[in-house]
């Protein structure tokens, strides 16, 4: 148990400390609305922002980022891309630091994916408490709280921060960098407040009681058809989606053929050629069989295997998807059903 | 022996080619093939003998299906760059009417001494078997050093499938629609990371209507935020007149019938 005050006046200082060490990456508003970036001065940062469009995992499995270089005519990886600075996500959403732990299953799990393992292992996780807008359904799914998976974990009591530290490097950080002072029952009560205050902005709950059971149920139900009806397959729910890490692979070659770069991107299962393999067979021909399976995975098979729904409840896909495909929709549709 | 490429133009503005000639790498990609003949560079004339054939521009002309038939018959591989040669682009916004009836309203009582053999604008592929698309107005010459590398090798096309709404959030873009602009990447091709949104501009659609574009949604989508049909496939038009006309005619007919319903 470590827990400090830090001022809010003081975060700046506390950033621009942790920039001389790390690079940092903290959310910060432009035209578009929030994303993460990289700061040096602290005055950028915005620590009470509703949501970034792209959630962290950006830095852990980019976009588009190129594994290893080869030569063409040996055959030979000439060099490999992976080059880790040590890094600070400051400010990271309660929801999306428990997105991280759903990946952490699947990269450091029975096959490292060495990118995202050095990554990881060279990030300290800075999190920052919130207040739910309308989309958020973190309460449905418990992750509106962290238990691990972050170094510090700040929470918003007005004029000051309740800092909690989770790890030795996260306290270290904090005593090195940050002007803070012991937390006084002034602050003890301020952060029952402000906790009080978090669970009673749920205003829209969702019942998420025996839900693989009823997706189990339902895999046929025409709800799935009208939902692909509407689908654009644009894949916008998974770019935005902390918890989809479905990438593709592809040999890029230089404009003089003597060398290429291996390159990984993010895929989604919305695009035709997702399940598309040798020989032309699609497992999934359908828009209707495309967008079911991605609920499915999420729902279903993933909780199947690792004991947990694959959804933080972040509300990003409900805030990107022009035709209102969300897991709340979704499941209240699949409840609806089995009412009537 | 090198490849031996040409690079020739039917009906365009030539913005391709110079876009080619602003590719910073333009000389190491020309160093796997053997340059026989630039249109916008070249002096001389076409070689009798070539591998590899890059056609920028829409078919408007009966010279020009002549010139296309030919050059299929002698290139093994045919590479169309850019809009007007992958969709008909911007030239095929004329396909709608009598070709004739169009040089009239333009030329009054001199038309019957122009346009002589002029043809509705069409892109390539509707005359000769294409074996790469390049997209885009203009195209992104990297996509075309790609494209190279892949024919050279004997590869086939690899478009992308999806619409752009997916790579302009990963671009972290703000959605044109919440600000009221309508935006064809609802069922744009994708592949340029979402060029124009960046610069706070909606998309086009230059790079053609994607595989996986659901239009009747798209449509239905439009018309729920007020752009009816009609404007939406007006948009859609400038660089897509010839694309999906079928489904396109469908999705508008579907919500008129909707309309007529409620």
């Amino acid at each position: 148990m470590y827990f400090r005050i830090l001022a809010k006046d003081h975060v700046s200082t506390f950033v621009e400390g942790l920039a001389h060490v790390y690079e940092v990456f903290a959310p910060v508003k432009n035209e578009s609305g929030f994303s993460f970036e990289q700061v040096s001065d602290g005055s950028s940062i915005v620590l009470d922002y509703p949501m970034t469009i792209i959630p962290p995992k950006k830095y852990f499995v980019r976009s588009k980022e190129s594994l290893f270089r080869y030569d063409t005519h040996s055959g030979d990886v000439v060099e490999s891309e992976l080059e880790v600075t040590p890094r600070v996500l400051f400010g990271v959403h309660a929801c999306d630091i428990n997105a991280l732990l759903m990946t952490d299953k699947v990269f450091l799990g029975d096959y490292e994916d060495p990118y995202y393992k050095a990554r990881r292992e060279h990030t300290l996780i800075v999190g920052v408490s919130c207040m739910p807008v309308l989309t958020c359904m973190c309460d449905t799914w418990g992750t509106g709280e962290v238990q691990q998976g972050c170094d510090l974990f700040l929470t918003d009591l007005g004029d000051r921060y309740f800092v909690t530290c989770h790890s030795v490097e996260g306290a270290h950080v904090l005593d090195t960098f940050a002007d803070t002072h012991e937390a006084t029952a002034e602050d003890t009560k301020a952060l029952e407040e402000h906790l009080r205050a978090f669970r009673e902005a749920f205003s829209r709950p969702v019942d998420a009681t025996s839900l693989q059971l009823l997706f189990d149920a339902k895999y046929n139900d025409e709800l799935w058809e009208e939902i692909g009806e509407a689908c654009l397959s644009c894949g916008a729910c998974s770019a935005v989606c902390p918890t989809c890490y479905c990438f593709d692979v592809n040999d890029e070659l230089d404009a003089d053929g003597n060398a290429g770069a291996r390159v990984r991107c993010w895929d989604s299962c919305m695009n035709s050629q997702f399940a598309e393999v040798a020989g032309g067979h699609d497992f999934r021909p359908t828009r209707a069989s495309r967008v079911r399976y991605r609920f499915y995975h999420k729902f279903w098979s993933y909780p199947a295997r690792y004991g947990k729904t694959l959804c933080v409840g972040c509300g990003r896909c409900d805030v990107a998807c022009k035709v209102n495909i969300n897991p709340r929709r979704i499941i209240g549709a699949l409840q609806e059903g089995a009412r009537s | 022996m090198k490849p031996r490429a040409v690079i020739l133009s039917l009906s365009s503005d030539y913005g391709c080619q110079v876009q080619m000639s602003n590719f910073p790498e333009l000389l190491e990609m020309l160093s796997t093939f053997e340059l026989g003949y630039w249109q916008l560079v070249s002096s001389g004339d076409m070689p009798q003998d070539y591998d590899v054939a890059i056609i920028e521009g829409a078919v408007t002309t009966d010279e020009q299906v002549a010139l296309l038939e030919k050059v299929r018959s002698i290139a093994s591989c045919v590479i169309a760059i850019g809009a007007c040669a992958v969709t008909g682009g911007v030239p095929a916004l004329a396909s709608g009417g009598p070709v004739r009836g169009q040089l009239k309203d333009v030329y009054g009582s001199g038309s019957s001494k122009v346009g002589i053999g002029a043809r509705k604008p069409e892109p390539i592929k509707h005359y000769i078997e294409v074996d790469f698309s390049i997209p885009g107005c203009p195209i992104e010459p990297a996509e075309l050093s790609r494209t190279l590398q892949r024919a050279l090798r004997a590869l086939t096309d690899n478009p992308e499938r999806q619409s752009m709404c997916g790579e302009c959030k990963t671009a972290e873009n703000i959605c044109m629609w919440t600000q009221n602009v309508p935006c064809l990447g609802l069922i744009a091709r994708s592949g340029c990371n979402a060029k124009c949104v960046s610069r706070g501009r909606a998309c086009t659609a230059c790079r053609g209507i994607a595989h996986d574009a659901n239009l009747a949604s798209a449509f239905a989508f439009a018309d729920s935020m007020g752009c009816p049909p009609e404007e939406f496939d007006a948009l859609l038009k400038i660089y897509n007149a010839m694309s999906d006309q079928e489904l396109r005619k469908e999705a508008v007919g579907k919500i008129a019938a909707q309309e007529v319903a409620s």
